[in-house]
């Protein structure tokens, strides 16, 4: 009860175990893909300039994880968008997923079709 | 996970014994202890249950159980037809349900192949509800000759980054395999979960996506049971032996919920929604 009070009144850093989550994250992805750190850098900036065609984004958090849902995996990809507007600029966040198979993953990804939210 | 409702040994019925291997690829998560608690559960609940142990050349299952003084032969000796195979099979202190395979101390991993131990094993699939094949740890020809005539498999991890990363490699070969795996998590610390030093019960489901199928807690008497040789089970005030206990019954087929881990005071929840915790 009194650690949820401390977070209530102080806040909460960065615990050690969301350090854990993040670099598993990072390691699982390479695990799983068999593509090594430098690969998975070129193919997220492959990645950040296929979508940069036809949106504006927020490149330092764009990121890309490789969940497993029981059979299927699935490639996620977190894209935070800038929707420009003709008199003022709306900070959406978007999410867009591409569900592929393992095999598939050499393929080049479809354009994004997802739909984006706006205020107005 | 397939589950075999087994009948009792006088029935009429003739049901083959599930084959389970329990497997990690970390070393040291509780793959033996594991092995040895839910066959000494199953054997309280009445199924027939045979424990082998796969880890040729560094046993331990029979050291788990108290059994140690009274090994004759082993895996490799009935793979290798030098003795009868109930010749091999050592029945535990504690219960007329459970017995014991044990493996050589003497030889290497490779003395045997897959097609030996499916073939040992299926000296004993008439004659017990469960077996329980306790794999050594990583992932080459041991591991390999383990997973050999498995139908289904037990995945033992910690809430740690080496153990989660090693399990979901094994995971994925398992899959390669056809094996379909269910997931134990062991050595929860229900208090550095709260205090967000220990990865919670969600966050490793959620990374490595199977289904789940027990939680079992760090418990000082699982340490205390492993001196003296009997299975924590049969202590009743071990959380760790209330937990092993509830696996093997949803390992029967009976549907126990999973005790809720998470961190649900008063006061962590006004944190989560001030999105501070």
């Amino acid at each position: 009860m009194f650690d949820g009070l401390r977070r209530v009144i102080f806040g909460n850093k960065t615990s050690s175990k969301q350090l854990a989550k993040s670099r598993l994250h990072f390691v699982l992805v390479q695990d799983r893909t068999g593509l090594s750190a430098e690969e998975l850098a070129k193919f997220k900036t492959e990645m950040v300039d296929v979508i940069e065609r036809y949106f504006v984004i927020q490149k330092q958090a764009f990121d890309i994880s490789y969940r497993r849902d029981g059979e299927t995996t699935t490639l996620v990809i977190n894209s935070p968008v800038i929707v420009r507007r003709q008199d003022a600029v709306h900070h959406e966040a978007g999410t867009r997923k591409f569900k592929k198979k393992k095999h598939e993953l050499a393929k080049p990804p479809p354009p994004p079709s997802m739909p984006v939210a706006s205020n107005t | 996970m397939t589950l075999t409702n087994g009948d009792s040994r006088n029935g009429t019925q003739k049901n083959l014994g599930e084959v389970i291997v329990v497997t990690s690829g970390k070393g040291g998560v509780g793959k033996t202890t594991t092995t040895a608690c839910l066959g000494a559960a199953l054997a309280l609940k009445g199924k027939r249950t045979l424990v082998v142990d796969a880890d040729i050349g560094l046993r331990n299952l029979d050291v788990i159980l108290g059994l140690e003084n009274r090994i004759v032969f082993n895996l490799v000796d009935v793979a290798k037809n030098v003795c009868k195979p109930n010749q091999a099979i050592i029945r535990s202190k504690k219960s007329n349900n459970l017995y014991l395979l044990p493996a050589s101390q003497t030889d290497e991993k490779d003395v045997i192949n897959e097609e030996e131990i499916e073939t040992a094993l299926e000296h004993y699939r008439r004659e017990f509800h469960f077996i329980l094949v306790d794999s050594p740890a990583g992932i080459e020809q041991g591991f390999r000759n383990a997973c050999a005539g498995a139908e289904s498999a037990l995945i033992v991890t910690t809430p740690e980054v080496p153990a989660i990363r090693d399990a979901d490699r094994v995971i994925g070969l398992l899959a390669a395999k056809g094996l379909d795996p269910s997931l134990i998590i062991n050595r929860l610390d229900v208090d550095m979960v709260r205090k967000g030093e220990m990865l919670s019960v969600e966050d490793v489901q959620d990374i490595l996506g199977i289904n789940l199928i027990g939680v079992v807690e760090r418990d000082e008497n699982v340490i205390v049971a492993t001196n003296c040789g009997e299975p924590v089970v049969y202590n009743p005030r071990s959380r760790a032996g209330q937990a092993f206990m509830r696996i093997a019954g949803r390992l029967c087929g009976e549907q126990i919920p999973l005790p809720n881990y998470s961190d649900t005071g008063l006061w962590s929840r006004i944190a989560a929604r001030l999105g501070v915790g």
